[in-house]
């Protein structure tokens, strides 16, 4: 089960003159999850949307190196960015539901893929909100407004929506930092769950949260990957002793 | 997990997708500069027309410049066409507006943002903006039934009569109260903006309230008061309709008397529409021309001025 | 010291007695100006409102009729129910008329109640060809009305030998075995062609500068990079919020004129001043669409990117429909604008009041209505203030829905 998935290599950022990452390298394995950690401010963020290239919307934002998902360089001119937003989800920091209906928010990302028959919808909203461990909760109120929804259940909407896509990788930027602690390990357990079919890179800046839930974390500090490693390895014998300093709380 | 989505995803339409936003994005850019464009064809346009009377191959017979820019006459009827003493008109008005209702819009504008009560300033407020949004006719047949019997009334006290009420006195008032609203909004957004630290800072060093506000905001202020008085000296310029009902329309000499009728560029430009072609049409666009110039000058010495003023401690 | 110090204090609390009363002072001149202006226009103009004027003809109409002849015999009629004290009733003839004034304040006839099997209500328009039968109607003014007497001889009522309403009926009931010709005129001064113009003059001007609008706006705030292009587009669009509008109706003479020419005008036009219209409203449209647009998330957008759209579904599916509240704010603010220009239009469309308006002929919107009435020798200060109250209200009521609307608006997002 260890075969890559994304392979970034000597991976340089710039926002205008500023830099904000420096020779990233990572290796990013298939059914795993993967945890980014730093203090904010330190490029976390920032390398986790250039894995699905939202950084290309920025203005000024430039970038050198190379990232490679299953072997072909994203960056590269005949990569087509929307074939590979569909391979590589997205979940925010803010549960960020359309201010349309349950249903309509899980059937946008298919319907912009030209999906138009009811009956594959149904069944993709009822397959989607079910591995989001949703549908119990909604399935009698799918034309209901999404803003109606509690933040915990909204997040998980989310992830349903990015599952819709049927995506390789799902990218979460601290999808429970909005979220009551209950919310939170609900969410936990579906990472769980999910990580059987979706690879998972997190941005998370709780260091429980990422010795909890994932197999590898890379810790990240003023734009450079100062350690990344097996998470078990990490938290408990960390190489640098910038890591050991952060995760015992000497900064942050 | 049945897969339904996959065999969607179609690289070439995606490239489609893309292409398209291509496309979008010029017509999107196609619309922004068709509207921005706007100003450039008004300034192109009207320059044309208006400077066409001048020129010597002009089919009606050319005007000289000279005697059109410094006339004291417009005489339609005998084709006597001087802009001079209308130019000089529309500027006492417009700043006999200004002097009128600067005052007494800074004042409102500083009761309502610090002094009143909050129910009062939120009602104050809704005043202003119900004045902000009568439209000009309203304005018009208001001063053409009130303000001008009360014109006629004090002119008869002072022993002058006047045309039915119709003089400069009736448009420097007419103008002041139409342009009160948009001073009075943006001085009370500049008053409002003003730093609470140094309202705080004179309170500490032992000014009253009223001390603090007369001569610590309101100068904190000046700059944003002073984009309002700008903002309306450029409608007083323009205002047409309203003062077209009140100022009797003077054929000669700048009127410096407040019981006198008078003239203005925009009534001017108002009066006698029946023509729609001639020299008496076109001289219109001259007049036009003339206006846009008052307007941008007044404007470009008037932001000089404000730079001045914001520089003074 | 502690004398002089009491004296500054009070000097003090003087000079910031007379400083805080200038204020109050202040403020309540513009209490009292919003006052007179409404005092003023609703006192005027209020005994004028009505269906009658909304939905009347501005100029007058004459009839020259007579009763078709099996109808040409009185009858009795019972007076209606529901009639005011001083109609004075026709028994014989089913009609009832009324005393009022005329604008040049002189004693008139008009009708006011007819029966329907009245002789009155079955009636032949002389003045066409084919003579079709009309009905005379509450409000006619009684010009003319000849008859034949029981003793066979033919006599006048009417206004033209100014007879009261009183005489009138009597006169019918007493003398007339049967009526020759009967000349009506009707009231006039409504003000429906005003409103049908404005109603034109909105829509028109809205279809063309809402999409090219918003199509600016979205570039604006969607596409545009921050540099010197953008920057002047922006600045070229925000100039024209200074231009004043008589300028615009130059513009629009000088410039649109020639395209409507191409349509088939040959005069000013009700499309001519909607296309000047048009362009006035941009601004205001690309501002507050603009202004619309930036509340809507930002995070929105990026979740419909990150779900494999491209920008233009982005822009359609997510981003403008978020935006439609402030969108329909600007809509609202437009169509106050609209009613309330009048300099632009007296250029582009004249000032001849037009009660069947079509888009290439004449009219006049209520703001040019209202100038017109007031620009002739003898301006009826009646009608002018009740076309500015149907003015006021319509502006008020859209800027207290626009209020209304961005309050709920703001509270809406997260």
């Amino acid at each position: 089960m260890d075969e890559q998935i994304f392979q970034v290599e000597k991976l340089n950022l710039y926002y205008g003159k500023k830099q904000a990452l420096i020779n990233v390298d990572l290796t990013i394995r298939k059914n795993h999850i993967t945890a980014l950690i730093g203090p904010s401010g330190c490029g976390k963020s920032t390398f986790l949307r250039c894995l699905n290239r939202m950084n290309d919307v920025i203005e000024g934002c430039r970038i050198e190196g190379s990232i490679a998902l299953d072997g072909v360089d994203i960056y590269d001119a005949s990569m087509n960015v929307v074939d590979l937003r569909t391979k590589v989800g997205m979940v925010f920091q803010k549960p960020n539901p359309f201010p349309m209906s349950i249903y309509d928010n899980i059937a946008y990302g298919p319907r912009c893929q030209g999906i138009k028959k009811r009956k594959i919808l149904d069944n993709i909203v009822a397959q989607s909100l079910k591995k989001a461990a949703l549908w119990e909760e909604v399935k009698d109120r799918l034309q209901d407004s999404a803003l109606g929804m509690s933040g915990g259940q909204q997040q998980r909407l989310c992830i349903a929506r990015a599952i819709a896509m049927e995506p390789e990788v799902i990218l979460m930027d601290e999808p429970t930092s909005a979220l009551d602690p209950i919310a939170t390990s609900k969410i936990e357990d579906l990472m769980e769950e999910l990580k059987k079919d979706y690879t998972i890179v997190i941005v998370t800046h709780s260091m429980q949260q990422a010795s909890r839930i994932s197999d590898e974390t890379a810790f990240f500090l003023l734009g450079e990957v100062v350690e990344y490693n097996q998470t078990s390895k990490l938290f408990q014998q960390p190489d640098d002793k910038r890591t050991e300093d952060y995760i015992t709380g000497r900064f942050g | 997990m049945k897969s339904y989505v996959k065999q969607y995803i179609n690289t070439i339409e995606n490239q489609k997708k893309l292409r398209k936003d291509q496309r979008m994005k010029k017509l999107f850019l196609m619309m922004a500069l068709l509207a921005s464009s706007a100003i450039a064809v008004i300034i192109v346009f009207i320059s044309i027309k208006g400077i066409a009377p001048f020129l010597p191959n002009y089919t009606y017979g050319s005007v000289d410049f000279l005697p059109f820019i410094t006339g004291m006459t417009w005489r339609q009827d005998q084709g006597i066409y001087g802009v001079g003493f209308i130019i000089v008109n529309t500027l006492i008005s417009a700043f006999g507006a200004m002097l009128l209702s600067f005052p007494i819009s800074v004042l409102t504008a500083l009761y309502i943002a610090k002094i009143a009560p909050k129910r009062i300033a939120v009602l104050l407020s809704s005043v202003i903006e119900l004045l902000a949004s009568i439209p000009s006719v309203v304005y018009g047949v208001f001063a053409s039934g009130t303000i001008t019997l009360l014109v006629s009334s004090l002119a008869a006290n002072f022993g002058f009569v006047t045309a039915g009420g119709s003089s400069l006195l009736a448009v420097i008032l007419l103008l002041a109260i139409m342009i009160f609203p948009t001073i009075t909004t943006l001085s009370i957004t500049a008053i409002r903006s003003v730093d609470k630290e140094i309202e705080l800072g004179s309170l500490a060093l032992g000014a009253t309230a009223t001390q603090t506000h007369f001569k610590v905001v309101l100068t904190a202020a000046k700059s944003g008061i002073f984009a309002g008085a700008i903002l309306g000296i450029g409608r007083a310029f323009g205002e047409a309709t309203a003062v077209a009902m009140v100022a009797g329309n003077k054929m000669f000499g700048p009127t410096f008397h407040l019981f006198d009728t008078t003239r203005t560029l925009t009534t001017t430009m108002l009066a006698g529409l029946k023509e729609t072609t001639g020299l008496d049409y076109d001289i219109r666009f001259s007049a036009g021309l003339v206006l846009m110039a008052v307007i941008l000058l007044s404007n470009l010495i008037l932001n000089l001025v404000k730079k001045k003023v914001g520089k003074l401690k | 010291m502690n004398e002089t110090m009491r004296n500054q204090k009070n000097k003090r609390r003087y000079t910031d007695g007379i400083l805080n009363m200038l204020t109050y002072a202040s403020s309540a001149i513009c209490v009292l100006l919003l006052l007179s202006i409404f005092i003023f226009i609703f006192s005027k103009g209020s005994g004028m409102l009505g269906m009658k004027l909304l939905t009347g003809d501005y100029w007058a109409k004459n009839y020259m009729t007579s009763i078709q002849e099996k109808n040409n015999h009185p009858s009795t009629y019972k007076s209606p129910e529901d009639a005011s004290d001083d109609m004075y009733w026709s028994e014989r003839w089913g009609v009832g008329f009324v005393d009022a004034r005329n604008e040049n304040n002189e004693a008139i006839v008009l009708v006011e109640a007819i029966d329907d099997a009245s002789p009155f209500a079955h009636l032949k328009d002389e003045s066409r060809q084919n003579k079709p039968s009309i009905s005379a109607e509450s409000g006619y003014l009684l010009e003319n009305l000849s008859y034949q007497t029981t003793q066979g001889t033919t006599r006048l009522a009417g206004n033209i030998v100014s007879q009261d309403a009183k005489t009138v009926a009597r006169l019918l009931d007493q003398d007339a075995v049967s009526i020759n010709k009967i000349y009506f005129k009707t009231p006039g001064g409504g003000i429906r062609g005003s409103l049908l113009t404005t109603l034109y003059l909105i829509i028109i001007s809205l279809l063309i500068a809402l999409p090219l609008g918003i199509g600016a706006a979205i570039y604006l705030h969607e596409y545009a990079a921050k540099n010197k292009i953008t920057s002047g587009i922006r600045s070229a669009i925000e100039m024209l919020t200074g231009v004043p509008s008589i300028i615009f109706g130059l513009m629009g003479v000088a410039v649109l004129f020639p395209l409507t020419k191409l349509a088939g005008a040959d005069t000013t036009n009700v499309l001519l001043g909607s296309l000047t219209m048009a362009i006035i409203l941009l601004p205001i449209i690309i501002r507050s669409c603009e202004e619309a647009l930036a509340i809507v998330p930002q995070t929105l957008r990026d979740a419909s990117l990150s779900l494999g759209a491209n920008q233009s579904q982005t822009i359609f599916k997510i981003v403008l429909p978020c935006a439609v509240p402030g969108i329909l704010s600007g809509v609202l603010l437009s169509i106050g604008r609209v009613i309330g220009e009048s300099a632009a239009l007296i250029y582009t469309m004249g000032t001849y009041v037009n009660d069947s308006p079509t888009l290439l002929s004449q009219g006049t919107s209520l703001a040019v209505h209202i100038y017109n009435i007031m620009s002739s020798e003898q301006p009826n200060f009646e009608l002018a203030c009740a076309i500015s109250i149907v003015i006021l209200v319509f502006v008020f009521m859209l800027n207290l829905l626009v209020k209304l609307m961005s309050r709920r608006f703001n509270k809406a997002w997260y």
